[in-house]
């Protein structure tokens, strides 16, 4: 939904450009971290409604911002999603078994990211609610 | 006087038997290729030297013997024995010596009860039979057998002839079966790092080289007692040092064996080297009177004063040498020179084999290691590439999709080449990682029931835009008994979808392509059929080779030439097999089978057969870490047991006593501190080093609570091996591990 807050947290300059011009052409409020320190940082203070999470990131790990993304009071029900680098299974289990609320694999399809964004911030109200 | 015409005959004898067989070998060294003349030449010698009628060599084929060759024997005996073979059991001579796997002879075929064959009898009219069995690597693959016609029982000497024929016999088997497998491995070995699989059932022949030591140790043996000298070795000649190294020895202290092991004899310096250049045997009367080299020198302290070396040459080639020796000193007879000449050149063969065999095994282990490095600097070349190229594509897409205003006709076409090509490579990058994970057996399988109709149809639902755009027609025909198959579906799928692509790709405007799907017996058949050009016969076994294209399809396609190396790689990782039957101007058909029921896992590794290997235990939670340990410590000589929680790892350690632990901390119920600490405070265990391997930077925690090491993940490889030598769980001069599956199981939670 347009106006909804989406943070971004992808290492790679260009991915990130990507993902937020993206997001942003369609009405989206993006906020950028290019680490996995930053991005829990930002979640803390930026309010976001959706979490998008590279998984391979110097420094603490996608899996590891999650945890502490869990483990912040503020975000409950902030729905974060994986970016994977392979669209393979294993991947795919294992995000989630760590507890992601979805994935999407990389290439990211323009076309479809945005109403895959839109999916993501309906079912995570869905289950909030 | 009579004791020396005795010796006399026997020298006449032993002269002549060494004399056909140097004929022989001459024989093999000729023609390699051509095994039947050199047994020809075999059986002739035998029939000749052992006086008798007739005279054959069989070799065994399943349940019985096919003849190789022969000499005397009737057509009409041939022709009998072409349709109705000897057989493996006690009715025949044949039989009797492949199962007794002794030299076996019939005094009077007519008056033995039990022999069976009096349909031949009658035909040959033999009275007489002697057969020995060929034996290699303690198997006998066929028998060398002799006709009288008269009885007339065979006395010591015909024996031992014999026996020493079938040892021939049996070489030449072997040599010229080494010799094609060397021939057609060095061809294929450089094109195809595929035919690894292949090379490692090699490496199990290799292993036999022990057999060729004991060839060489018979080879001295005899050379020393028929030449009456008190002792001897055999050398082996190394072409890169240009020296020769010590195989066996007879008649030598073990202490004298080592200090011959140990020694270089160099081509250049040595008497045995001189020997060799010189291409004829040198003797040294006495060890006192003479220069040393190192290697005469070491016989001279041993107490030897006179010595013989004699040159192994194959053609121009140096092979080795022979070395007798005596305890005193005194000159060689010319007999003793002449005869060991020409034992040498028996013992050419041999020595070669050994080098070939030698030879195969560098060539394997080189090999390996080649491929576990093209595997791992893919993998990771691959990743590496893959990321600009998401910028790439996504951008290309961003503004092809005018989100940020609108393009003008050749902005839009070069923003689809832009984007067709990112593809293509992306594309080609997934087909290498997939690659290279198979040939480094690292693609794991999951398996899944899945509806074969549904899995056939979401392929063509994949490719009918581009066949409805060049107005191909593609049909669907499944079997209606079919319904569920347990396989791996993502990989069956990606299969079917790489032959669907091709097939649409390689199809004219307005042709058709069919995919049917049948049961054949245990199997599921898929194939995809086109009306295309076909392939012609010199491109069928090259469209499946890396980078290969067919010419079918003059213009330039877009495939990324490894779509059918992949797919055939992947069909035999799930069990079954690739085909393509095709015909220039009808078209081709891809096919594969897959068997329905996915075959049922190999039990786990008898503890036996890995029970001296040191034991790591893995206790991670998460089966993707478990599944990383285990390949990096695949092929370093430890067996690796998983365990996915606390509890489990906990009774892993206490049970398997193991040489080091590898622990990740976060894990539910009982997480790795409290694991640590209850290892640390049982007595049985406390000695065990315990390796922290954590996303969690706590290290002087780990440390402090007595961890042996603290690694934060992700974890590299050497990182993990380091640790792991350095609590002595690996030892430090392990080689690169080879590439192939992981030595792990898992164990139950009970």
């Amino acid at each position: 939904m347009s106006g909804d807050r989406i943070l971004v947290v992808e290492d790679n300059p260009l991915n990130l450009k990507l993902v937020r011009d993206v997001l942003t052409a369609v009405g989206y409020d993006v906020v950028a971290a290019q680490s996995g320190e930053e991005g829990v940082a930002l979640a803390g203070s930026c309010d976001p409604d959706l979490v998008l999470m590279d998984l391979q990131l110097p420094g603490i790990d996608g899996y590891e911002a999650l945890r502490l993304l869990r483990q912040d009071p503020r975000l409950g029900g902030v729905p974060v999603v994986a970016l994977t680098a392979f669209a393979m299974r294993e991947d795919r289990e294992r995000t989630a078994r760590a507890g992601f609320d979805g994935y999407l694999s990389k290439p990211i399809s323009v076309r479809e990211l945005p109403s895959q964004v839109d999916d993501f911030l309906s079912n995570g109200r869905a289950d909030v609610r | 006087m009579e004791e020396f015409r005795s010796l006399q005959r026997d020298y006449t004898d032993a002269t002549e038997q060494f004399a056909a067989m140097n004929e022989v070998l001459t024989a093999l060294g000729r023609s390699s290729s051509d095994p039947d003349a050199v047994l020809d030449s075999v059986v002739e010698s035998a029939r000749r030297l052992c006086r008798c009628e007739a005279a054959a060599v069989y070799l065994i084929d399943d349940d019985h013997f096919t003849l190789a060759s022969s000499v005397g024997l009737s057509t009409e005996f041939v022709s009998r024995i072409g349709e109705h073979p000897f057989r493996i059991d006690r009715a025949t001579l044949l039989g009797r010596v492949a199962l007794d796997r002794q030299i076996t002879q019939i005094p009077d075929v007519l008056s033995d009860p039990e022999y069976g064959r009096q349909d031949v009898q009658r035909i040959e009219k033999f009275r007489t039979i002697m057969a020995a069995p060929m034996l290699l690597d303690d198997e006998v693959v066929g028998a060398l057998s002799l006709v009288r016609t008269e009885v007339d029982p065979f006395d010591g000497r015909a024996i031992a002839l014999l026996e020493a024929f079938a040892a021939q016999a049996a070489i030449v088997v072997r040599n010229v079966h080494l010799v094609r497998e060397l021939e057609e491995r060095g061809v294929e070995l450089a094109r195809r790092v595929e035919q690894l699989e292949a090379l490692s059932e090699v490496g199990g022949v290799v292993s036999s080289s022990l057999v060729l030591d004991e060839v060489l140790s018979n080879i001295i043996m005899n050379a020393v007692r028929f030449s009456g000298c008190d002792g001897g070795s055999i050398m082996e000649y190394v072409e890169e040092e240009r020296s020769f190294s010590v195989r066996s020895a007879y008649a030598s202290s073990a202490e004298l064996l080592r200090k011959l092991r140990g020694i270089r004899v160099d081509l250049e310096t040595t008497l045995v080297g001189r020997a060799a250049l010189e291409g004829h045997p040198i003797a040294v009367a006495d060890l006192d009177t003479v220069e040393l080299d190192p290697h005469l020198e070491l016989l001279h302290d041993d107490g030897w004063r006179s010595v013989l070396a004699v040159p192994v040459l194959r053609g121009e080639r140096i092979i080795g040498a022979l070395v007798v020796r005596r305890k005193r000193p005194g000159a060689f007879s010319d007999e003793t020179v002449e005869f060991l000449e020409t034992f040498a050149s028996q013992s050419a063969l041999a020595v070669w084999n050994a080098q070939l065999f030698r030879e195969l095994e560098t060539k394997t282990a080189e090999l390996q290691v080649v491929s576990q490095h093209k595997s791992e600097f893919l993998a990771s070349m691959s990743h590496e590439l893959r990321t600009p190229l998401n910028a790439v594509i996504g951008f290309s897409e961003v503004l092809l999709e005018r989100m940020f205003g609108e393009l003008n006709e050749r902005q839009d076409e070069y923003l689809r080449d832009i984007l067709s090509s990112g593809r293509h490579l992306l594309q080609l990058l997934n087909d290498i990682l997939d690659l290279s994970k198979v040939e480094a057996g690292r693609m794991e399988l999951a398996t899944s029931t899945f509806s074969v109709r549904s899995a056939l149809e979401y392929g063509i639902s994949m490719v009918r835009e581009r066949a409805a755009l060049h107005g191909i027609a593609v049909g669907l025909e499944v079997d209606p008994a079919l319904d569920g198959i347990e396989s791996d579906e993502l990989r069956f799928k990606q299969v079917l979808l790489n032959l669907l692509s091709n097939a649409v790709k390689f199809t004219p405007d307005g042709g058709h392509v069919a995919v049917a799907a049948r049961r054949d017996g245990d199997d599921l058949v898929v194939t995809v059929t086109d009306d295309g050009t076909g392939i012609p016969p010199e491109d069928r076994e090259r469209i499946f080779e890396s980078f290969q294209q067919g010419r079918r399809g003059a213009q330039q396609e877009e495939g990324t030439g490894l779509g059918l190396t992949l797919c055939r790689r992947i069909v035999s990782l799930l069990g079954g097999r690739m085909w393509l039957e095709t015909e220039v101007g009808v078209g081709s058909t891809f096919g594969f089978s897959v068997p329905m029921r996915s075959p049922v896992e190999e039990p786990p590794a008898a503890p036996t057969e890995q029970a001296h290997l040191p034991i790591v235990v893995v206790i991670d939670d998460d089966r993707a870490s478990l599944d990383l340990m285990t390949a990096y410590l695949d092929g370093l000589g430890v067996q690796v047991i998983h365990a996915r929680d606390g509890e489990e790892g906990l009774q892993s350690i206490r049970a398997l006593a193991p040489a080091a632990v590898v622990l990740d901390i976060r894990m539910p119920g009982l997480d790795g501190w409290q694991v640590l600490t209850r290892v640390r405070d049982d007595e049985a265990t406390r000695a065990v080093p315990v390796i922290i391997v954590s996303m969690l930077d706590e290290r002087s925690r780990g440390l402090m609570l007595g961890a042996a090491d603290y690694l934060i993940k992700p974890v590299g490889r050497e990182e993990l091996i380091g640790a792991l030598r350095r609590v002595g769980a690996v030892h430090s001069d392990v080689a690169l591990p080879e590439a192939g599956g992981a030595r792990s199981r898992s164990r139950g939670a009970g």
